[in-house]
């Protein structure tokens, strides 16, 4: 996650790579995921609800193992650095003029390891969550009494609007860069690449696909586990 | 406003405030039922006669006394923590309406689980879910979904 110099425009103009396809892809999915699960929440719409979460959990483990097995800086070890490097790095967000991180930045990673901490939370409450009627409830919601899955929904409702205050704090991030910083820092969650002042020093380091594949299967196979492994046993 | 919170709340006897913890107790027992036929059904073997049959009889069996739970002055005019909305007594036809369409309901699903026949059931179980739904959306606060209900 090194600093890398912004823009000059006397320069010959290079494309940076920094977010390989799956690492976009899940970002995305999850916005979309995250949307459904809380318009069908809302609608009362249950039964789009739990498979819109069953999707985020798959997301969630795959972005786990990507985080150590995904292209360079997609992993954990390119971002998660000390206190003392965050603190360093959070002195110069008052600077208009500090260069762009590569990756997540410091105070990113932050949000990176929270968001996914309390989707984590939210899903993980929601697995065990029944609504009221008792008409619909999570996977696992069998190891649970009625009284305390109806507890446990209410936490899951709790977080989630953690969750939004967490996704807030992070739009917030993202617009305080794009206008005090100019630094935009959509266009390369959506392209994966950012244009700098050539030549390019640092660039993606990429995985084969299989890595992808094996990474999926896991996550096919955690959520299947938790959705069906126990009635399928039983 | 005070003077009509007093006005009110002069409707509510203690005898209809003591309905509203047992109704709430009943209420969630038959949620609890439905729960339990529902985790009992997801399984590759249900088990009929210790966990499906004798839970759609307590949906049934209970809902024959729904209506009688919501006497007039058991709603928040009662001073007494209740989702009961007002409007179960003032549009109490239609109410009572919903009510005996999930008692009719109940009552098949009881029949139904008693043919064993899980695909039949689940059939059965969303049926019975919306009769239960008509009433909910309409005559419970949504209140619940964010608090707990203790």
């Amino acid at each position: 996650m090194s600093a890398v110099p912004v823009m000059d425009e006397t320069a010959t103009p290079a494309k940076l790579r920094i977010w390989d396809g799956p690492t976009r892809l899940m970002h995305w999915l999850l916005v979309v995921l995250i949307a459904v699960c809380w318009w069908s929440g809302i609608q009362d719409q249950l039964q789009v609800h739990l498979y819109a979460g069953y999707g985020i959990l798959w997301i969630v483990v795959l972005r786990l193992y990507w985080g150590f097995a995904g292209s360079s800086t997609a992993r954990f070890a390119h971002f998660v650095r000390g206190p003392r490097h965050m603190l360093d790095y959070a002195r110069t967000l008052h600077r208009r003029d500090s260069a762009h991180s590569y990756g997540h930045n410091p105070l990113g990673a932050i949000s990176v390891l929270v968001m996914l901490g309390v989707v984590l939370a939210v899903v993980g409450l929601g697995l065990f969550a029944v609504d009221v009627d008792g008409l619909y409830s999570g996977p696992l919601s069998s190891f649970v009494s009625f009284r305390t899955g109806r507890h446990l929904a209410h936490l899951h409702y709790r977080w989630f609007e953690y969750l939004l205050a967490v996704i807030a704090l992070h739009l917030a991030a993202v617009v305080f860069y794009y206008i005090y910083k100019r630094q935009n820092l959509v266009f390369p969650m959506i392209s994966g690449s950012r244009t700098v002042a050539g030549p390019v020093e640092e660039d993606l380091r990429t995985v084969p696909v299989w890595r992808l594949i094996v990474g999926a299967a896991i996550a096919s196979a955690v959520v299947w586990a938790v959705v069906y492994g126990y009635y399928y046993f039983s | 406003m005070g003077f009509c919170l007093a006005a009110v709340g002069a409707v509510a006897g203690p005898a209809e405030i003591a309905q509203i913890k047992p109704r709430q107790d009943k209420l969630r027992d038959m949620g609890g039922a439905l729960k339990a036929i529902d985790d009992e059904l997801k399984k590759r073997t249900v088990d009929w006669d210790n966990v499906v049959v004798p839970n759609t009889q307590t949906i049934k069996d209970r809902s024959g006394y729904l209506l009688n739970w919501f006497p007039k002055g058991s709603g928040p005019e009662s001073g007494v923590k209740t989702y009961a909305l007002p409007a179960i007594w003032q549009k109490n036809d239609d109410f009572v309406k919903l009510g005996k369409a999930m008692q009719a309901e109940a009552a098949k699903f009881a029949q139904v689980a008693g043919t064993k026949n899980p695909d039949a059931l689940r059939t059965e179980s969303t049926a019975l879910g919306k009769a239960c739904k008509a009433c909910h959306d309409n005559y419970r606060s949504p209140d619940y979904e964010k608090e707990n209900e203790d």
